[in-house]
């Protein structure tokens, strides 16, 4: 069984954009990749791809040797893969409050998790308090909250459900400092640790020297790695 | 000639693409129901009992409303146009136009003009914001999570309310009828009893149920169908409606040739 996310052969495009192809990229478990890249060559649909949110034209995209589908997302979870992804938007659910949004995977898969309705809430105010996330806002639909604390809900969500497998499409873009750091603080602990195995996309060089992670470039469908050194400065910030 | 027949056939490939569609939609929300997962099934027999909610008892201030000026409005009619018309044969008129036809039709472009268009709405909205997409990456199935609720909640919602409307709609007529005085209400009840068969609760079934279950499918297919864009969402909403309406128009059309064709009883006159 091959540890960690492997993408093998994988050709996938979006439109007329060739996002890969034939690529062959293996992370290990507890691995950090960097993506960066000009606006428009691929790099969200990178990371829904290497999430299993959409299915390669050709080639297989795995996890810990399991394939990874969009039609099984619940079966992934029964198999020990847990999904944390963080969209530029969010991604939360508009009719839900904070909290219940945090909730829901957690109640979704309280039986695979083995957790109660009192364990749910007390993770999900612990992720949403360990964000910064004042309990006046938890019971705030996302609507109501400014960008800032919905992209810190949305994190606490991605945490609440202790993945394996993380990914974040510009984690810090449009955050004031503060709000920054907290973002780097949490992909740093995720960086540091051996069973999370994550991919971050950026344009922002301030965030890949805080992560210290060899940056890779998404360039006509491959993945180039740069030298720190050499960044280029045309598609970072 | 060629370009008609072009015309005709990427007409075709469309609707069929489109009925596929939906059919491989609905197999995946039913194939869910079999789905593994104790917890997930409590999480989405709590949505499911919201959207009854929302769709069936937010809807019954309408269908009241609806029903019981419809049932008035044919007995105004009837009381106009043929004055004398024996009672029996005016609750025959009733059993045939109300409760066959309009009570499965009416509720069904009821829910589906404030139902469809809600669903439509809010999924198309959830797939612009990568509400839907999130909802995988959580390990949430959006077949088990978005589609079935709604689809259930839309099927039985119909069939309740249809039933709901059938007898407002009744109690409307013999309201005006005894404020009129004429057709006698005991005349017009034993026309009722006379026409009603056994066989009206399974028309009255397959036409709510089939209603219902078109209108939550092509509601849940259209919103589903937005790409990326919230201007999309407009857009197949009103395509939603459209179909739902039509549908359940044509459907409502086919049940009761085969109905008639089929039970013999069923279109006795008096």
């Amino acid at each position: 069984m091959a540890d960690g996310l492997v993408l093998a052969s994988v050709t996938f495009h979006r439109g007329p954009l060739v996002v890969l192809d034939g690529a062959n990229v293996r992370l290990p478990r507890g691995g950090t990749l960097v993506v960066t890249g000009a606006n428009g060559v691929g790099k969200s649909s990178l990371l829904q791809l290497c999430a299993g949110l959409v299915s390669p034209e050709a080639g297989e995209v795995t996890m810990d040797g399991i394939s990874l589908e969009p039609h099984s997302a619940e079966e992934l979870v029964r198999r020990g893969i847990r999904r944390a992804c963080v969209f530029q938007q969010g991604g939360l659910i508009a009719n839900l409050s904070a909290l219940d949004n945090v909730a829901l995977p957690l109640r979704y898969h309280a039986d695979v998790l083995g957790l109660c309705e009192p364990m749910i809430e007390e993770r999900a105010r612990f992720c949403l308090g360990a964000v910064g996330v004042a309990p006046s806002s938890m019971l705030a639909q996302p609507g109501m909250l400014s960008f800032g604390i919905a992209k810190r809900v949305a994190f606490a969500r991605a945490m609440a459900i202790e993945p394996n497998l993380a990914l974040f499409d510009d984690p810090d873009a449009g955050l004031d400092r503060e709000n920054a750091e907290v973002v780097e603080d949490i992909l740093k602990s995720y960086r540091d640790d051996p069973s999370i195995t994550m991919l971050v996309a950026t344009n922002h060089r301030a965030l890949i020297e805080h992560l210290g992670v060899t940056a890779h470039e998404l360039v006509g469908g491959r993945l180039v790695r740069l030298d720190r050194a050499t960044m280029p400065p045309s598609s970072l910030v | 000639m060629q370009g008609l027949l072009q015309g005709l056939g990427r007409r075709a490939l469309a609707g069929s693409a489109f009925w596929l569609g939906c059919l491989r939609m609905v197999v995946a929300a039913i194939r869910s129901i079999a789905a593994p997962g104790a917890a997930a099934r409590g999480v989405i027999r709590r949505v499911t009992i919201a959207q009854i909610f929302f769709t069936g008892a937010q809807g019954l201030p309408f269908v009241t409303a609806t029903a019981l000026v419809v049932g008035a409005t044919m007995m105004i009619q009837v009381h106009v146009a043929a004055p004398g018309m024996p009672g029996e044969i005016v609750g025959n008129v009733l059993v045939t136009v109300v409760l066959r036809e309009l009570a499965p039709l009416v509720t069904a472009i009821i829910v589906a003009s404030r139902s469809g268009t809600a669903i439509a709405t809010e999924i198309g909205n959830m797939k612009a914001s990568l509400e839907v997409i999130g909802l995988v990456a959580l390990g949430i199935d959006p077949a088990r999570f978005v589609v079935l609720p709604r689809l259930v909640a839309v099927t039985l919602s119909v069939l309740v309310l249809e039933v709901y409307f059938g007898l407002l709609a009744l109690a409307g007529s013999l309201v005006v009828a005894a404020a009129f005085g004429t057709p006698e209400l005991g005349a017009i009840k034993d026309g009722l009893a006379a026409t009603l068969t056994p066989a009206d609760l399974a028309l009255f079934a397959v036409k709510g149920l089939g209603c219902g279950a078109l209108v939550g499918t092509l509601a849940c297919y259209f919103g589903l169908e937005v790409k990326s864009s919230s201007t999309e969402v407009p857009r197949m909403t009103g395509m939603a409606v459209i179909r739902c309406v039509l549908g359940c128009v044509i459907y409502n059309f086919c049940v009761t040739v085969v109905f008639y064709g089929l039970f013999a009883d069923f279109a006795r006159p008096m």
